[in-house]
């Protein structure tokens, strides 16, 4: 859904592009900025001040002082409420004696809506300057995993911090993210986390090893079916994570549940055995894909935080394996595992939920098992008896042997990279904080900031503390301090172009394709001040993209472009849409988009393959939604590979799943809801909000209407078509692909699909191939929505019209070769606004 | 009063489906029970007091309730229940329902989150008390006298950032409790001799990094510009505010925490746990561990545990079909039937010479209104307790000029529960009609 608190609707920005001619009928009336308010004041006073005016003020409001253009809140609501009130037809009410031409209204509802939406923009600019913008959670996890050099892969100090303040879904805009006290409260318990988990180790960690052969319990709901099938010789694997019930998905091994005894790397060598992968029953029973071999996986699980067969909030994949079938073999993994964790074996492409599935085997193969079990009843036995006498698909774990730490580092690399070798006294204590101050801050520490540290020093160590804890302490007080919490970018008051000095650009680039701190690299260049040549700036910008690390600018910028982030939210039904789960389609859709992104990076491709394209990268599951089930082989079903659609229905953004699902609201589709994403996502023309007294209109998905002729009423209705023939065409294409993007050609009860519409010039579709076409003549409205995003991103802060300017250099330099990715990219971090405060 | 046996503590007992506890039992929660000299309702180091404490309990949920079946047609006395109302059949004189109140704003899920405020907080800046909810309003005038100033619980998120109800002065908002577990650790796990020293030293650690970064901040300052240091002013807040809290956990920290008298909880979902968290906010107030909670039912209140596979949002737009209407009831239903368990709990617990229902005000409703429309006016109200006179249907008007606030009803809310002030957020005056005896 739109999340947009007040109306923003560009017009003349849409009629600007557009550029062409339309039907009058149509097209909105182009007037000049400067007579609004005069024609306004005009319409209030001849048919609006009589009952709302001196004499009489009906409903407590009043409109012969309206004070236009809109400068704030109170009359931008009062011109929110007259826009409301006319769209829907309220007023003038039905007596009034005098009332406006029919064909008066549309217009002053257009005037009123842009002076609405420019009053908006004036009350929430930011005068096109940053505001001081502190790191969002994963900034500050991602800063904090580098300035410590530490492994966090299940350490998350930032978990009970509050969520970020997103402004239009970018959750990295300086004024909309907040500090309160709740905040800073979790930052000093998370700095006291990290530091002590950091530096804290006081002896090297021995290598130990554990071996485990036997005695594999594993739940509480298996004991009994497994003592008495096998006796517990060995763990066994059902499903996979997306079970309701939890049986038989994550395997621990409950003898080592207090988990390994130091932060290290482990070998984990485990004798594994897949089983009937073929089997005798209905594969959807399961609702697995018995082409695909087993897949055996490991997630780390803390027995501290719940039960170890069940979900945990932090389960990082830690590896994964495929499993042949036939006899037993030894398998290797290499994981990172922190102290306490123990590891868990999970089954990625096991069964859906296997507890369904024992009563449903044994009755529909009743003579397949023996005589005297075929009435055995309760779930209970009947897990007994499918286990023993039947053939259930499953990961058997015979032998575990765990070894670790491997060559684990003393000092740890923690140590080494802060502690150095300084001696711990004073004079020692005062340089590590120095230097440790000054990648903290990301520019060199001020000698007052020093001091200021070493008084926490001082004082711990009055109060009886080791100099070693005290220093600890002290880079403690480091972490809180807002010279590290936010992104500093001083103003000099003698240099009016409000440049950014070279340690805050350097900051800015890291932050932008990293996600986290300048690296030594980038460092050394701000600190000699290059960086702030543009030839160097644009050198390291390519190393910074090229390296694996800006994996973080793509995840981060698909996530609040695409609203991805909120993929899951509206989970589909689960009875539905089973294969969602059963095949971890959510993750799948994710990691496709961001797969196709990252490509078109490093293949520096045109941003255009975003609205078409003949190809995507999935995997095998993926691919069977997309009705190409053969086209990734079975054993390498995991993986991703580029797969080329023979026809143009799917490609680009418009035939991924992710988009399909995000915009869907996981139990039926909206041409609405998907006709608002395009405009929004695509085009960067969001519509305004309803008004908000129009009743939802909820889809009938039992009876013989569609959508489409329920939602007559938008066209019926003068005051709706207005902006309903900008959104629902491109909905009603859309709607042939289902919740999870699965294409279809009928609804229920074998109503069929109609996609044709037109766009708000005039010009038609027929379905989605058509409205890909049409979007690719609007190529260039396309490309200025996605800089104009890739610079809010990029800067922190929202675009204003004082930087259409620079937006527009990019555009025009890049339009030649189609607006490569990576170019544009580029050109961002070269820009003017990137480069100024 | 008996003194507390062991026979007696055996009888604490935790159910899948929540805490029981007998009625006279309670009242043998004497000062000795508690431990070292703590008495309820007495600062540490002072007698206890002679009145019981008032308090304050705020309940909403995401998506309101369906209308035909939560408001009655009848007004007055002994009207006839709806089917939503029935689970409060016994309570029906221990209660008033509002219609017709509403704080005047739009927005659907965008405005939810002004159930307690009256203000949305995009407009919060411009005004005098931000967008602050009555229970953090109330929450400022406690002053140390309860270990917890509140207790905010619930679900964390939800569609659109879900129910957030409970908002601070400077415009944050509070984040809740959400597992019984946790809320169960934070009143009752204690510390020892040894954890207290510790902590000791900790809040001096804190302290000692406060004083050091206050010092960085107003160094920062002078290097920014006018918009950068009025962002810098909510980092300043913020310091404020954790002194404050460091300073009042520093005086509670030799207070023993009171015995729980029941097992720790384990977390299940939050449906299956909506009842453990009531019986633990009953619990927190009766040992006046704080006396104003709030509880958000958002987000991660889901139809599954109740057998419903639909999503709630999905049925909650409704759309006139039956089948959808039956579904939605039944999520609504079960959310009744939990506040009336509350309010059970409540009344047979005994707090001086009232009943705890007499002492403490149980709000209870949404800052949805019609969730099928996206609506945020003619709110579902439930005022409970709290010493007023109840067992009406008090309907005000839906249109025109005699509209009522519902920040007048906070405000008669705040006098009774002893916050001397003459407004709140939008009011006009305290709710003309009902008041206390």
């Amino acid at each position: 859904m739109v999340a947009r608190p007040l109306r923003i609707l560009f017009l003349f920005l849409l009629a600007s592009l557009l550029g062409g001619a339309s039907t009058r009928a149509q097209e909105q009336i182009e007037a000049p900025p400067f007579a609004l308010p005069e024609a306004i004041q005009q319409f209030l006073a001849d048919y609006c001040v009589t009952c709302h005016g001196p004499k009489k003020q009906k409903g407590e409001r009043r409109l012969d002082g309206l004070s236009l253009p809109v400068e704030d809140h109170e009359t931008l609501l009062t011109v929110q409420e007259i826009i409301d009130v006319l769209t829907l037809g309220d007023m003038p009410p039905e007596e009034a004696k005098v009332r406006p031409p029919e064909s008066a209204v549309p217009d002053i509802i257009a005037h009123l809506t842009q002076l609405a939406s420019a009053g908006h923009e004036r009350l929430v600019s930011t005068g096109g300057e940053s505001v001081l913008r502190r790191l969002n959670r994963r900034e500050y996890l991602n800063t904090i995993g580098d300035l410590f050099d530490l492994n966090m892969t299940m350490f998350d100090p930032t978990m009970s911090f509050p969520r970020d303040q997103t402004s239009e879904h970018m959750d990295n805009i300086g004024d909309a993210l907040r500090t309160s006290g709740h905040l800073l409260a979790q930052y000093l318990d998370a700095a006291d986390h990290v530091v002590e988990k950091a530096l804290g180790a006081t002896r090297p960690p021995p290598e130990q090893t554990w071996h485990f052969n036997d005695n594999f319990a594993q739940q509480p709901e298996l004991r009994y079916a497994h003592t008495r099938v096998h006796d517990n010789q060995f763990m066994v694997l059902y499903e996979g994570a997306e079970s309701v019930r939890h049986e038989g998905g994550y395997g621990p091994i409950l003898a080592f549940a207090a988990g390994v005894p130091a932060d290290g790397y482990y070998e984990i060598r485990v004798k594994a055995e897949a089983l009937n992968r073929v089997h005798p029953y209905d594969p959807k029973i399961f609702h697995s894909d018995p082409a695909q071999p087993f897949r055996l996986g490991i997630v780390p699980g803390q027995a501290l935080v719940g039960p170890l067969h069940e979900p945990q909030p932090i389960q990082p994949q830690l590896g994964e394996v495929v499993v042949n079938d036939g006899p037993p073999a030894w398998y290797t993994f290499r994981v990172w595992l922190d102290r306490g964790f123990t590891p868990r074996f999970t089954f990625p492409n096991g069964a859906l939920s296997i507890r369904d599935t024992y009563g449903k085997v044994l009755r529909l193969y009743n003579d397949q098992f023996p005589a005297e079990v075929r009435d055995t009843q309760g779930i209970v036995q009947l897990r007994a008896v499918v286990m023993r006498h039947g053939f259930l698909p499953q990961l058997r774990l015979h032998e575990i042997a765990i070894r670790g730490p491997l060559d684990a580092l003393w000092p740890t690399a923690s140590q080494q990279r802060i502690l150095g070798d300084h001696a711990c006294d004073l004079p020692g204590i005062r340089k590590t904080l120095t230097t440790f101050a000054t990648r903290a801050y990301r520019r060199p520490v001020q000698s007052d900031e020093v001091d200021r540290l070493m008084q926490v020093v001082t004082t711990r160590i009055a109060a009886g503390h080791s100099p070693a804890q005290a220093l600890m302490d002290g880079i403690k007080a480091a972490l809180c301090s807002p010279a590290f919490l936010y992104l500093v970018e001083p103003v000099d008051a003698a240099a009016p172009s409000r440049e950014l000095d070279a340690y805050a650009l350097a900051s800015r680039l890291s932050y932008f394709l990293w996600s986290s701190m300048p690296d030594e690299a980038l460092f050394a260049a701000a600190a000699d001040g290059s960086l702030l040549e543009p030839a160097v700036l644009a050198q390291h910008t390519r190393r910074l993209l090229a390296s694996s690390r800006a994996d973080t600018f793509v995840h981060s910028f698909t996530d609040a472009w695409l609203n991805l982030r909120n993929l899951g939210d509206m989970a589909p039904d689960r009875s539905t849409f089973p294969d969602y789960y059963a095949r971890n389609l959510e993750q799948s859709m994710k990691q496709e988009t961001r797969l196709f992104t990252r490509d078109l990076l490093d293949r520096n491709e045109s941003i255009i393959r975003f609205l078409d394209a003949d190809y995507t990268f999935a995997n095998r599951d993926l691919a069977q939604l997309y009705d190409q089930p053969d086209a990734i082989p079975g054993a390498a079903a995991h993986q991703f590979h580029r797969l080329n659609f023979p026809d143009p229905r799917r490609g680009g953004l418009l035939g991924q799943a992710s988009v399909l699902t995000v915009s869907a609201n996981g139990v039926e589709t909206s041409p609405v809801t998907r006709g608002v994403w395009l405009l929004e996502n695509i085009l960067g023309s969001p519509p305004a909000p309803p008004p908000d007294d129009v009743p939802a209109i909820d889809p009938d998905i039992r009876g013989a209407k569609s959508i489409r002729e329920i939602l007559i009423k938008h066209r019926d209705t003068p005051a709706c078509f207005e902006c309903h023939r900008k959104i629902d065409p491109p909905g009603f294409a859309l709607e042939s692909f289902d919740p999870i993007g699965r294409w279809r050609t009928h609804y229920r009860k074998n109503v069929p699909i109609e996609t044709e519409g037109e766009l708000f010039n005039g010009t038609a579709f027929t379905d989605v191939v058509g409205l890909k076409r049409l979007l690719l003549e609007r190529k260039d409205q396309f490309a200025h929505m996605f800089v104009d995003r890739l610079m809010t991103y990029a800067c922190g802060r929202r675009m204003e019209a004082i930087d259409r300017a620079a937006i527009d250099a990019i555009l025009h330099s890049t339009a030649a070769s189609d607006y490569p990715l990576a170019d544009l990219v580029a050109q961002v971090a070269l820009s003017q606004p990137f480069r100024t405060n | 009063m008996k003194a507390p046996t062991p026979e007696m503590n055996r009888r604490f007992f935790l159910r899948t489906t929540g805490l029981t506890l007998a009625l006279p039992l309670l009242e043998s929660l004497t000062p000795r029970a508690l431990g070292n000299g703590l008495a309820l309702g007495a600062q540490p180091g002072n007698a206890i007091a002679a009145t019981r404490p008032r308090r304050m309990v705020c309940v909403g949920n995401m998506l309101g309730f369906y209308q035909p079946e939560f408001f009655p047609t009848q007004t007055g006395r002994n009207y006839a229940l709806p089917s939503l109302l029935q689970p409060l059949a016994p309570h029906q004189n221990d209660f008033t329902l509002f219609s017709g109140l509403d704080h005047g704003i739009k927005g659907g899920h965008f405005a939810i989150h002004s159930f307690l405020s009256g203000i949305r907080s995009m407009d919060a800046k411009s005004m005098p008390e931000g967008n602050i909810s009555v229970d953090q309003r109330a929450a400022e005038t406690i002053g140390g006298a309860t270990r917890f100033s509140s207790l905010t619980l619930g679900s964390q998120e939800g569609l659109h950032g879900g129910c957030m109800m409970c908002w601070t002065r400077s415009g944050t908002r509070v984040p809740p409790i959400s597992t019984p577990k946790e809320l169960f650790r934070k009143l009752f796990a204690s510390d020892n001799s040894s954890d207290i020293a510790r902590s000791s030293d900790q809040f001096d650690l804190k302290s000692s990094i406060l004083d050091a970064v206050h010092g960085d901040a107003k160094s920062l300052t002078r290097q920014l510009g006018n918009r950068d240091r009025e962002k810098l002013d909510e980092y300043f807040t913020s310091l404020r505010d954790v002194e404050k809290q460091i300073a009042l956990r520093r005086q509670w920290a030799h207070v023993p925490k009171p015995p729980a008298g029941i097992p720790e909880p384990k977390n299940t979902n939050f449906v299956s746990d909506l009842p453990v968290l009531y019986d633990l906010i009953a619990l927190a107030l009766q040992t006046d561990s704080t006396r104003i909670a709030t509880l958000e039912i958002g987000g991660d209140f889901v139809g599954g545990p109740l057998g419903i596979s639909r999503d709630y949002h999905s049925l909650s737009h409704h759309g006139q079909a039956q089948d959808n209407i039956d579904d939605l009831l039944k999520l609504e239903h079960y959310q009744m039937v939990q506040f009336a368990r509350f309010l059970d709990k409540l009344k047979s617990i005994q707090d001086g010479d009232r009943s705890l229902l007499d002492h403490t005000q149980v709000l209870f409703g949404s800052g949805m209104g019609n969730a099928n429309a996206h609506t945020n006016s003619n709110l579902p109200i439930i005022l409970a307790g709290g010493g007023f006179p109840h067992g009406e249907h008090r309907a005000y008007p839906t249109e025109g000029y005699d509209r009522v606030p519902l920040s007048n009803l906070y405000l008669t809310m705040l006098q009774q529960f002893g916050v001397e002030t003459d407004r709140f957020s939008v009011s006009s005056g305290t709710l003309r009609g009902f008041g206390s005896v």
